[in-house]
């Protein structure tokens, strides 16, 4: 039937090993990890160990991938988030790129927080489960291509977003290690007073330093990467800076004006937040940027700007710093330049080539959310890390499971929102059925209308999106993109026979494990009730 | 230098591409100078010779056609699929939306002109096909051609590769590359839509003959079709309509313009003015992901 899907591109000669964690009994408590391994043992080199974030698991790891001459691996435990907040949770993929393995080349199974904690009370299925997201990963192993790096130097200046107590005490940490710093707060009727008694003496300091610059402007543009960040402000102003430190308090109005341009997280009450854990206070999940919460208590607020003063002295020091180029890419061949990825992009990070005529990517600017891929309408862009073509392997992959219950659900997840909530829901305890077959996508604006069709041809009851609520998306408008897409889409369905209620879409924010998990035993009560049709 | 035998074949459709091949003019005197074209309807040869190339044209629709095909495939070194209908199905594919009982119902029974209709039902009339399909979907097929026609141009360079020995390249960017109508919007990155309303065509009193349709609120399947049609619809102040179907980077042409327009065209008015699927599919239905209408 897919006659007109693309060949395979694969890797030629290349070696993919499968590392399965038994995440100290979290996992191995449950499911069956040495038939896991023999089912794939007969086509990859497979390894199992009590987790994969010790010393003594991260050096056998590192001489497998040596002895195998592994050029891409899987990980299959913890979920991706794991190596991403946990403090040095991300150790096990530095060591495997100092092996020489490419970081697009290192696919993550979840099968701890999405299947051995929610199906514990089925082992077996869940299993059977694990099986099927384990052929996932080595297909996204197998079809990603090596992402690109540039080498950026880092500027020893930081911008100090707010003059807030907690900006000041971080301002004046990082003068005294001798970088500069720029000062950026938002104009205000009110008198401008948001530092605390205590700081007054340290602003003094500050302002006297021949380092530090106090710009008041709202922000118009900011773009760029940890090392170099590129800020434009309102009236002229350009700044270049290594890093940024978040200070603006509970401001919940300079909060929403700065959220286009920084990109982080909020929480429900829609402050900006840290990344979820209690061992990085001050990183966010935005690179070279550092928050100082809004509630962190005053007592911990130097605290917090020494977290993040320290963290930058130690990025911006390096002489250089390696950046991921996980952007969208454009296939000059097939692109005729139509424009709609430059109407699309708000990152202005679609840009016309004014030689050819045909569109290209600003790597400055890229955020590789992916919506342009979506957008595209003749295929020729494509996101480096997670390929259209991957994610189409990937839907029929899900498809070959075969639930009890008989009714399989696809649930698109956007890794802002609908993934931690999932990940959340699986740590809290709560437990689903295995029907749930989860596909991560950086951004909901990433989900192709193809991909909803495509997963009701190979057999899927339902299709869920989870993508973040209104204002929430972490790329200004994959959300609402989404929505109108696949809205427009339903009636597609319906002419195909297939009832539009066979598609939710759950607005969600990052740690709504609930609405995710009820959401799902609903639309299976749904689904049973519908029948076929 | 020895001639190609050809032969050629109409399936279902409105023959209008072996008229195109009438529109090479004088280019088919000397093309004849280099194949033998020894069988095809015109010529009214029944059976189907042993020849180098079997260029068909039109899509598979009833079990007559399969047989035709299949012949084709036998007697033919290599098959050319010719034209949009033997290609992805064509228009005869909007059928696969409805079940062929209802099909063969308002054909022959519900029109407003039929009185005392009766579906005809003979063991000499082939039997329809539940599905429309493209000619690839039941034999192998070594080139397509698409097109509604195709164009004298392309139908020369890919016959001519074709004699030569060379697998024909067809243009493969979308329509927008060699259409020459002014962007302004289109390049403008923002929230907003590039116009307020969506309009038919004829609730315009004028037409820009200069601008993208996009920009003037109009649907134009230009960004999700692929070029090489010379884009003469466009030129006719036409919105395209899709005709040379999807690029090769897209799986089917209708969910990739609907993931496009959702950011240009205020998606709530299409949702209720347009027919969102017979604009997206009005062509490549039969070889779109779900290629007809799921019977309950």
């Amino acid at each position: 039937m897919s006659d007109r899907a693309k060949k395979a591109r694969g890797h030629a000669g290349a070696t993919t090993g499968l590392f399965l964690s038994g995440a100290d009994g979290a996992i191995s408590s449950v499911l069956d990890l040495k038939s896991l391994s023999a089912r794939f043992r007969k086509s990859l080199p497979v390894r199992i160990y009590d987790n994969l974030h010790s010393s003594e698991s991260i050096n056998a790891v590192r001489s497998v991938v040596r002895e195998e001459r592994l050029d891409s691996v899987v990980l299959a435990g913890e979920s991706p988030l794991f190596y991403r907040s946990a403090r040095n949770g991300d150790l096990l993929l530095r060591v495997l790129q100092e092996e020489g393995m490419n970081a697009n080349r290192i696919a993550i199974v979840n099968l701890k927080e999405q299947t051995a904690l929610p199906h514990r009370a089925t082992p077996l299925e869940a299993t059977r489960k694990a099986s099927v997201l384990i052929a996932v990963g080595i297909e996204k192993a197998r079809l990603s291509h090596d992402v690109g790096m540039i080498e950026v130097a880092p500027k020893k200046t930081v911008a100090v977003i707010g003059t807030t107590s907690g900006g000041i005490y971080a301002a004046q940490r990082l003068l005294e290690r001798g970088f500069h710093v720029a000062f950026v707060d938002r104009p205000r009727q009110e008198k401008a007073t948001p530092a605390s008694a205590d700081a007054m003496p340290t602003l003094a300091y500050v302002k006297n330093h021949p380092h530090a610059v106090f710009h008041v402007a709202p922000l118009e543009e900011l773009y760029g990467y940890a090392g170099n960040f590129r800020i434009h402000l309102k009236g002229g102003v350009r700044l270049r800076a290594g890093g940024i430190i978040v200070a603006i308090g509970d401001d919940l109005a300079y909060t929403g004006e700065l959220y286009p341009f920084l990109r982080l997280e909020r929480s429900n009450e829609g402050h900006f937040r840290t990344i979820f854990s209690d061992t990085a206070v001050t990183e966010t999940v935005n690179p070279g940027i550092f928050l100082i919460p809004h509630d962190t208590p005053p007592a911990s607020v130097i605290a917090c700007a020494d977290s993040a003063a320290l963290s930058l002295d130690t990025l911006l020091k390096r002489h250089s710093i390696t950046h991921e180029l996980f952007v969208s890419e454009v296939n000059q061949e097939i692109c005729g330049g139509c424009g709609t990825c430059i109407k699309t992009c708000l990152f202005h990070a679609a840009e016309l080539d004014p030689s050819s005529k045909l569109s290209t990517t600003n790597i400055k600017r890229c955020v590789g959310c992916g919506n342009c891929v979506s957008a595209c309408p003749t295929g020729a862009r494509d996101q480096v890390s997670a390929s259209t073509e991957y994610l189409l392997s990937a839907i029929r992959i899900l498809a070959s499971y075969n639930p009890p219950n008989g009714i399989r659900l696809l649930y698109l997840l956007c890794e802002g929102c609908g993934y931690q909530s999932l990940d959340f829901a699986g740590r809290e305890g709560m437990e689903y059925p295995t029907s749930v077959m989860p596909l991560s996508v950086r951004c909901a604006g990433r989900i192709d209308t193809q991909f909803i069709i495509e997963a009701f041809r190979e057999g899927f009851s339902g299709v869920v999106i989870c993508k973040c609520g209104d204002d929430r998306c972490l790329n200004i408008v994959g959300n609402t993109d989404l929505d109108r897409r696949a809205n427009l889409f339903r009636a597609v369905l319906d002419s195909r026979g297939i009832s539009p209620e066979r598609l939710r879409i759950f607005g969600v924010s990052n740690c709504d494990g609930n609405s995710c998990v009820r959401g799902a035993v609903d639309f299976i009560e749904h689904l049973r009730k519908m029948g076929r049709g | 230098m020895k001639k190609l035998r050809v032969a050629t074949g109409h399936l279902q459709g409105c023959f209008g591409c072996h008229m195109a091949i009438l529109d090479l003019d004088e280019d088919l005197l000397s093309l004849l100078d280099s194949i033998d074209i020894v069988r095809s309807p015109i010529n009214d040869v029944k059976s189907v010779p042993k020849v180098d190339l079997g260029i068909l044209d039109g899509a598979l629709c009833n079990t007559s056609n399969v047989a035709v095909a299949r012949e084709f495939r036998k007697k033919a070194g290599k098959i050319l699929a010719f034209g949009t209908c033997a290609a992805f199905g064509g228009i005869n594919g909007l059928r696969n939306l409805f079940s062929l009982d209802d099909v063969l119902q308002r054909a022959y029974v519900e029109t407003e002109s039929t009185v005392r209709g009766k579906v005809p039902s003979s063991p000499d009339i082939p039997a329809m096909l539940p599905h429309v399909r493209a000619v690839h979907q039941e034999i192998a097929v070594d080139y397509e051609l698409p097109g509604c026609p195709p164009t004298p141009k392309m139908i020369r360079s890919v016959l001519k590769d074709i004699i030569g020995g060379k697998k024909p390249v067809i243009p493969q960017k979308n329509l927008c590359h060699e259409c020459n109508r002014k962007h302004q919007e289109m390049y403008v990155p923002k929230r907003e839509f590039v116009t307020n309303a969506v309009h038919a065509i004829m609730e315009l009193d004028v037409i820009d003959p200069d601008r993208c349709f996009l920009e003037q609120g109009l649907i134009c399947m230009g960004p999700a079709t692929r070029e090489g049609c010379e884009a003469r619809c466009v030129k006719g102040n036409v919105p395209c309509r899709g005709c040379m179907g999807p690029t090769t980077g897209a799986l089917e042409q209708g969910a990739k313009m609907i993931n496009a327009l959702a950011s240009i065209l205020p998606a709530g008015a299409m949702m209720f003015m347009e027919d969102v699927v017979g604009v997206g599919y009005r062509y490549s239905l039969p070889v779109s992901i779900y290629p007809y209408r799921e019977e309950k």
